[in-house]
């Protein structure tokens, strides 16, 4: 499938930046067909997968049935000892067993230190134990690893401590500095404490910053992270980054592509109060530059806005994104949590319901999420004098 | 282990923070990885990145009521195969050849004797299962629409539904079908030239038209 350079089919073609990535001056008539094919798109239906892993259909099933009894056997019991003699290879151990939970250190520049003790370049067998505390200068960088985790490396003048090394649950704390994680772990195992949010990797890279006063970056690189604190839920996928503030929490998240004036309105509007004349002039200039990628921020705002500002981010919203069958426009300003999960996994991003999950494993109760804790606060502000 | 090496080595400077579509083959191929090692959460991240891929190239074969069943019956039919893929960058094109083939057995399944009826399907099946936003007159065209994009070749009906129904750009088609740009640019152009023509030719009659 190759053209010749001098087509002039080709030539028409490399204007039609629009049908090619929806870039340029948007083509009408693709936009109708856009709209008018839209509910036949995928609605993000979650993967519900057996509680076993399947089996390959073998074709060995029925050549079996069809032999002779003897042979059949013989067969059964081979097939028999060779699962017998897998499992036994399988099952022994490996190695011997860690003598705690630790994980494996690498100084990968400088001199970066466990506690008081430095890191040798040479050095290949040091380990961060619970409670151990890792540092790094301004000219050395280091790496974390363990084989059901993932990998982090923490950059110059970074401050990380080994808080928890459960086998559900493996957590670390960036006081300050910057990390970049590469995460194998099933999503909701690793959870990075920051003074400001703590992030919840939901299967991702991502590369986190915290500053000395606090405040935070995530940029996700693959995957999604959930950015959480005291109910208030950010989640961040590829290509989108995210803010966090001491006492405010996570921010709204954005692509990292929307314009400068977009960037500035989002930030002003997330340490503004709710429903002032300041924030909502921000949220006008989000809504008029948004566009239907900015959903992510868009859905964001649903939960973040009251009364008449929600009702124009919805407004907004379902303009650039329709909503699935399913969600209604009174639904949504009541913050009916399915409809907001219905939305959110139209909008391709990652499925929610694995942050739903993460939600009740990591409490013994359910606990109750951003939207309802949103609901509790308006309520009792209505209550109060 | 092998995968979290791959991770390691393609991560040496400060992470890119690319779209997904513009992440490579690197990312995906260690994700495959992990799946075959038995990682559900990585098989389900493949799954969150490719269904929408399924969910277009079924969706040019067989009728929307059916194609969410079929989408899971993909990578259902995947998993336990995903072992067996040596090459792991091929997963792209492996997975959209699961799919065709499980779009052919639906046919072979539904009506072994018979040709695939579309217009019956889209009458039966599809009408009630699309949203009220549309009114009757537009759901009508939106299937007319769909139909006139299923009647074009196999090389140019999925790209067009990958763009047009489920909002992938040329560059995320070519990333998640393991096909090239130019590949996905051209059939792009040339499917939507030919679909034009029909929907003009349809347009054509006194009596109104698609668009």
């Amino acid at each position: 499938m190759t053209t010749n350079q001098t087509d002039p089919e080709k030539e028409k073609m490399m204007n039609e930046n629009y049908l090619w990535d929806a870039s340029g001056v948007p083509d009408p008539e693709i936009q109708r067909l856009e709209s008018l094919l839209a509910d036949f798109h995928h609605a993000g239906r979650p993967l519900v997968l057996p509680a076993e892993m399947p089996s390959a259909p073998g074709k060995f099933r029925g050549l079996l049935l069809q032999m002779p009894w003897l042979p059949r056997l013989a067969a059964a019991a081979a097939i028999l000892l060779a699962l017998g003699i897998t499992l036994f290879f399988s099952l022994r151990p490996m190695h011997a067993p860690d003598s705690g939970p630790a994980w494996d250190v690498a100084n990968l520049q400088g001199a970066p230190q466990i506690g008081t003790k430095v890191i040798a370049a040479d050095q290949t067998q040091a380990k961060l134990r619970v409670g151990q505390t890792i540092t790094t200068n301004g000219d050395s960088r280091a790496s974390l690893s363990q084989a059901d985790l993932g990998e982090i490396r923490i950059e110059p003048n970074s401050r990380v401590r080994l808080v928890q090394t459960d086998p559900n649950r493996k957590r670390i704390q960036l006081d300050v500095g910057t990390i970049h994680a590469a995460i194998w772990a099933p999503p909701g195992t690793f959870v990075v404490d920051t003074p400001s949010a703590v992030a919840i990797d939901l299967g991702c890279t991502y590369t986190l910053q915290i500053a000395p006063d606090g405040s935070g970056t995530i940029r996700t690189t693959l995957g999604w992270v959930g950015f959480h604190l005291n109910g208030r839920d950010s989640f961040i996928p590829a290509g989108a980054m995210c803010s966090t503030r001491p006492k405010i929490g996570p921010g709204t998240p954005y692509f990292e592509d929307v314009s400068e004036s977009f960037r500035d309105a989002l930030f002003i509007f997330d340490v503004t109060e709710q429903s002032t004349d300041a924030g909502s002039k921000q949220l006008n200039t989000i809504l008029s530059q948004a566009r239907p990628r900015d959903g992510l921020t868009l859905w964001h705002l649903l939960s973040r806005t009251t009364g008449l500002e929600r009702a124009q981010v919805y407004a907004r919203f379902a303009t650039l994104v329709p909503p699935p069958p399913g969600v209604t426009r009174s639904g949504i300003l009541d913050l009916d949590q399915s409809m907001l999960d219905l939305w959110w996994n139209s909008l391709g991003l990652g499925d929610i319901s694995v942050w739903r999950f993460w939600e009740q494993s990591a409490s013994p109760q359910p606990s109750p999420n951003s939207q309802q804790l949103l609901q509790k606060k308006q309520s009792l502000l209505k209550q109060a004098p | 282990m092998a995968a979290l090496s791959e991770l390691r080595s393609s991560r040496s400077g400060p992470p890119a923070v690319n779209p997904p579509h513009e992440t490579g083959g690197g990312p995906d191929d260690a994700l495959v990885r992990a799946a075959q090692q038995g990682d559900r959460s990585a098989f389900g991240l493949l799954y969150a990145r490719y269904s929408r891929m399924v969910h277009g190239i079924l969706l040019a074969r067989v009728p929307f009521s059916d194609v969410d069943d079929l989408v899971h019956d993909v990578f259902l039919q995947a998993l336990p195969h995903l072992a067996s893929l040596r090459e792991v960058s091929r997963f792209p094109g492996w997975l959209a050849s699961i799919a065709r083939n499980c779009a052919t057995d639906f046919h072979r399944r539904v009506k072994p004797n018979d040709e695939f009826d579309e217009e019956s399907a889209s009458a039966q099946d599809e009408k009630p299962a699309l949203s009220t936003r549309h009114s009757s007159h537009s759901s009508a065209e939106a299937h007319a629409v769909l139909d006139a994009i299923r009647s074009l070749p196999d090389a140019y009906r999925e790209p067009l539904i990958l763009r047009l129904v489920e909002g992938m750009t040329g560059p995320e088609i070519a990333a998640r079908t393991g096909l090239t740009h130019g590949s996905v640019r051209v059939n792009l152009h040339r499917g939507m030239l030919q679909l034009r023509e029909i929907l003009g030719r349809k347009a054509s009659p006194p009596t109104g038209g698609v668009l």
